[in-house]
């Protein structure tokens, strides 16, 4: 049996150092972390092969005092906290004071930093053993280098993966600080070649179109809100460009880029039904938690934090996401109508509880004695809804609803408004249970193929909760009683075929899943199409439902419902400016 | 051809020929009307391909011949033109000259022949109707006609012509029209009509003239003295309306029109603008109407009745109620009813008409 040994420091520090730096990326997360809190407002990377040969961050902080940056590549060396408490709330990236000795022990580190232009001193250390400080001299700030990451630890360095895929993990990591910090000027040289130049950027956006061009930021629209005491701001990729790009996920919780499946989860929930099946959206997200409602201390990489309140946390991100889509940056501009109806938050996987049945009328019309909701999860009638201001609308092609507004010209889809509006409405009539349904006079009959059949056999029971009464003879052979009248124009017979036909195939797990897709199915089918003449009144009718509508910008599968022209860029065309 | 025509004259049959003028085709020359020399004048027609009308009116022929001429252009200059003959002369194939006072107009035209011939209908088998008759017929039928495409049959009226009765029926499936007008000497035939031709006989013709009417492989032709009416016709065969009308309706309900009317004009305010639906609640004295849409609210109202059976809800679009209450020719209407999922029936009581007439509604289902 082996005895038990202390371990000597370098090897305790290269253990520590397994969790701290994992691969070049990792330290140009920690050395920029480093020059950010202190105080730096130009930070130049330079990479030689990956990483793997030499990394170099050079920033214009604080610098240090000689002393300090000796006792910096000392483990447990830290300026930025003083007690456990201090953690609560903690400002700066780093308060372990590990990362440097961490990388120091696994490579040949330089320190080269100065507290005022001109002074300075030189740190080295080869894996982690110091060399006598010299003297130097160069402006305020400090660089920091190292070479020949893990050339002691030979099994690590046999993991590091290509200089390319290395680099590229490099790259994805200052992006991230980038998108963070906006106000910081970053410069990356890869192998002497820039690769990326980014000026201090007054917002987002700017940031974003720096590093991808002003086109992909034009994917985004604004996210700004609160929801209880969180804040959720940053940009969300609109419905309709999702998908065409690769997709990039960002999250900041109180300036910290972290990972967060839940919170990514929570954004694509806030998408539901304006995107295809599969289909994920970018986003770029900035949260402010309460600085006691998240710990940060969870992670070696510092790459997660825990929230206290992480259901809380999730539904905010998703109303507040939400409340940007269904207000997307087109939608604003239609006045007052689309203000959210913050109640339509409710979670996918809660279903919606039966309407409570309308009560015995009270005398009188009107009769405030409405049903009184049930305590538990009734979901909160819109009753007294603002009234909607309906524009002037013209019918452009008989496809196009068009108004003018202050800002300039907006249209609306016909049929993919529509589809949204029945879309939403029948959600509404499946989870109620049930809607109005019209009698035939003459019983139709359909006849279906075994696929249709199938689809049929599958989705008998939400039909019926559309208000649909078949009745199935063999399997192959319906006979239609009762129809849903879901408005004036609506054919049900063929509405039905065409639903059957389209749902064929296709079948969804979950309850939920497959009522979303026979409501979209069917909404898509009931919808008017394009070409069809809309008089004023049902263009008005349209409208008006549409700004009701919890999603009204975009139709079912995610296209934009709404596009508006500025007047701003008609101007421009025009050469008005 | 030229000709002299007063412009009183022009302007009807413009006015008459146009309505069958598409608004947009894709070909070029249905924009068009044709103008024809005859022996009494000229005739002037129009068409869709699937309505055709004609009208024939007096004038002062100098040289006989034909050509087409824009609809629209043509109209519109006639009705601004002095109350002056109006002298038309062709110049070649494709153009005429109007002329009329100081006013001179040169219009480009198309050739006649371009023009689609009418269908061919022989007259010699036609049979004669009171004009009067059909429009009784058509106006208390067409409006329930379907406009849904999935069932082109629902889209036309349906004409049964019997020995001793002229019938017409129109229905969407959700509600149905029918009237019976006693009638001499007819020859059994259905026809399947679409409602926009029945629309042009009914304007085209004066109630008291006699109409010739004749049928062709698959048309229809109406004509007077001057005017004629061509129209496609739907191919059948009908559903059979007539094993889906009710008879053992047993529940009776005599009302007054314009109270229901009223009543369910108020509850249209408050129903839901896609379905509706109002509930109607049969009681012995007592008609009680009430409605709830969510997101929108709900409202109730009363009206006294006469009504023999058992109480009974039942819930219909309202739409469908106040349409049929329109074409109800009495003061007094008779309802009867059955059962929530059965039709009811809505008809004149006390007419002093020789015909009969009866709508049907099928119930919204009450949703509770
Ligand atoms: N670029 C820099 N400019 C100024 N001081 C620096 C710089 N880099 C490191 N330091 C100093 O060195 C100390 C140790 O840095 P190190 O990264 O090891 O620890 P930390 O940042 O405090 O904590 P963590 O391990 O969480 O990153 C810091 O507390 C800071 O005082
Ligand atoms: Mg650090």
């Amino acid at each position: 049996m082996p005895r038990i040994a202390i371990l000597s420091s370098t090897v305790a520090d290269q253990i520590a150092a397994g969790e701290v730096v994992e691969r070049p990326a990792s330290v140009v997360k920690e050395l920029v972390e480093n020059a950010l809190d202190a105080g730096a407002t130009s930070i130049e990377i330079e990479v030689e092969d990956g990483g793997r040969g030499v990394i170099r961050v050079i920033d214009d902080g604080s610098g240090m005092e000689s002393d300090d940056a000796q006792l910096a590549l000392a483990r447990h060396a830290t300026s930025k906290i003083r007690e456990a408490s201090d953690l609560v709330g903690v400002s700066s990236y780093g308060f372990r004071g590990e990362a440097l000795p961490a990388i120091a022990s696994v490579s040949r580190l330089e320190v080269l930093t100065s507290i005022r232009d001109g002074e300075g001193a030189v740190v080295r250390s080869n894996g982690g053993v110091q060399e006598p400080l010299t003297p130097a001299s160069r402006r305020r700030g400090t660089t920091v280098s190292v070479a020949q990451l893990f050339f002691n630890t030979p099994a690590r360095r046999k993991f590091l993966r290509s200089a390319r895929s290395e680099w590229r993990a490099i790259a994805d990591t200052v992006v991230t600080m980038s998108l963070t910090r906006r106000d910081v000027r970053f410069r990356v040289t890869s192998d002497g070649r820039e690769a990326l130049q980014l000026p201090p950027a007054a917002t987002l956006r700017d940031r974003v179109a720096a590093i991808w061009g002003a086109d992909y930021a034009d994917r985004f629209v604004d996210v700004d809100g609160v929801a209880g005491p969180i804040h959720v701001r940053g940009l969300a990729e609109r419905p309709a460009d999702a998908g065409t790009a690769s997709r990039r996920v960002f999250v900041v919780v109180n300036g910290r880029p972290i990972r967060d499946l839940g919170i990514a989860r929570a954004v694509e929930t806030a998408y539901r039904s304006t995107l295809p099946h599969g289909v994920r959206p970018s986003f770029i997200l900035e949260l402010v938690v309460p600085v006691d409602e998240v710990d940060v201390n969870v992670h070696p990489a510092k790459a997660e934090v825990r929230f206290t309140n992480r259901w809380g946390t999730e539904r905010a991100v998703e109303q507040v996401v939400q409340r940007a889509l269904g207000t997307s940056d087109a939608t604003p501009w239609i006045g007052k109508a689309w203000a959210p109806g913050v109640a339509s938050v409710a979670s996918p996987e809660i279903h919606l509880p039966p309407m409570p049945s309308p009560a015995p009328m009270a005398e009188g019309l009107f009769a405030d004695a409405s049903p009184a909701p049930v305590a538990t999860g009734t979901v909160p009638e819109p009753m007294a809804e603002e009234p909607v201001a309906v524009p002037d609308l013209v019918q452009l092609r008989r496809t196009y609803m068009m108004y003018e507004h202050d800002e300039g010209v907006i249209l609306i889809d016909q049929h993919s408004a529509h589809e949204r509006v029945l879309y939403e409405r029948f959600m509404g009539d499946m989870a109620r249970g049930s809607s109005p349904s019209q009698r035939l006079l003459f019983a139709e009959t359909i006849h279906l193929d075994p696929q249709d059949a199938d689809a049929f056999e599958s989705a008998a029971d939400v039909f019926s909760r559309l208000g649909y009464e078949i009745e199935s003879f063999g399997g192959h052979t319906l006979l239609v009683h009762a129809v849903p009248t879901p408005h004036p124009r609506f054919d049900a017979i063929r509405c039905l075929r065409e639903s059957l036909a389209a749902l064929s195939g296709g079948r969804s797990a979950s309850t939920h899943a497959r009522h979303e897709h026979l409501a979209a199915t069917v909404a898509c089918k009931a919808a008017v199409k394009a070409g069809d003449l809309l008089s004023r009144p049902e263009m008005e009718a349209l409208f008006r439902a549409l700004a009701r509508c919890t999603l009204a910008a975009h139709d079912v599968h995610g296209r934009s419902t709404i596009v508006r022209v500025s007047w701003d860029e008609l101007e421009r065309r025009f050469g008005r400016r | 051809m030229r000709l002299t025509i007063s412009r009183e004259k022009l302007q009807e049959a413009l006015v008459a020929v146009s309505a069958a003028v598409p608004s947009k085709t894709t070909l070029p020359v249905l924009g068009n009307l044709l103008l024809e020399t005859t022996d009494r004048g000229v005739r002037i027609s129009g068409t869709d391909l699937d309505i055709s009308v004609s009208m024939e009116v007096a004038a002062d022929v100098e040289t006989g011949g034909g050509i087409t001429v824009p609809a629209r252009k043509l109209s519109e200059i006639v009705r601004e033109l002095p109350p002056s003959p109006v002298k038309l002369s062709a110049m070649g194939e494709q153009r005429i000259v109007l002329e009329c006072g100081k006013s001179k107009f040169k219009l480009l035209g198309l050739p006649k022949d371009e023009f689609p011939a009418f269908p061919s209908v022989d007259f010699k088998s036609a049979w004669r109707v009171k004009s009067g008759q059909l429009q009784q017929l058509i106006s208390h039928t067409a409006f329930a006609v379907s406009v849904e495409e999935s069932r082109p049959i629902l889209n036309g009226v349906l004409w049964e012509v019997r020995e001793d009765t002229l019938r017409m029926v129109a229905t969407n499936g959700h509600r149905l029209a029918k009237m019976e007008q006693p009638f001499e000497g007819g020859t059994k035939a259905d026809f399947i009509i679409p409602p926009k031709a029945l629309e042009q006989v009914r304007k085209l013709f004066p109630a008291d003239e006699e109409l010739e009417i004749a049928r062709g492989e698959n048309h229809l032709a109406f004509r007077s003295p001057f005017v004629s009416v061509y129209t496609r016709l739907i191919e059948g065969p009908y559903p059979p309306y007539d094993q889906v009308i009710p008879r053992d309706n047993d529940r009776l309900a005599t009302i007054d029109k314009a109270e229901l009317l009223s009543a369910l004009k108020r509850m249209s305010v408050v129903a839901s603008d896609q379905t509706h639906r109002v509930k109607l609640s049969f009681n012995s004295a007592i008609l009680k109407f009430s409605v709830q849409t969510p997101d929108l609210g709900e409202g109730q109202d009363e009206i006294p009745v006469r009504y023999e059976g058992d109480p009974m809800d039942i819930g219909f679009n309202g739409v469908y109620l106040l349409e049929i209450l329109r074409y109800m020719p009495t003061e007094q209407i008779r309802f009867t009813l059955k059962h929530p999922e059965r039709a009811a029936t809505i008809e004149p009581e006390a007419w002093a008409d020789s015909g009969k007439y009866m709508c049907l509604v099928m119930p919204l289902r009450l949703v509770d």
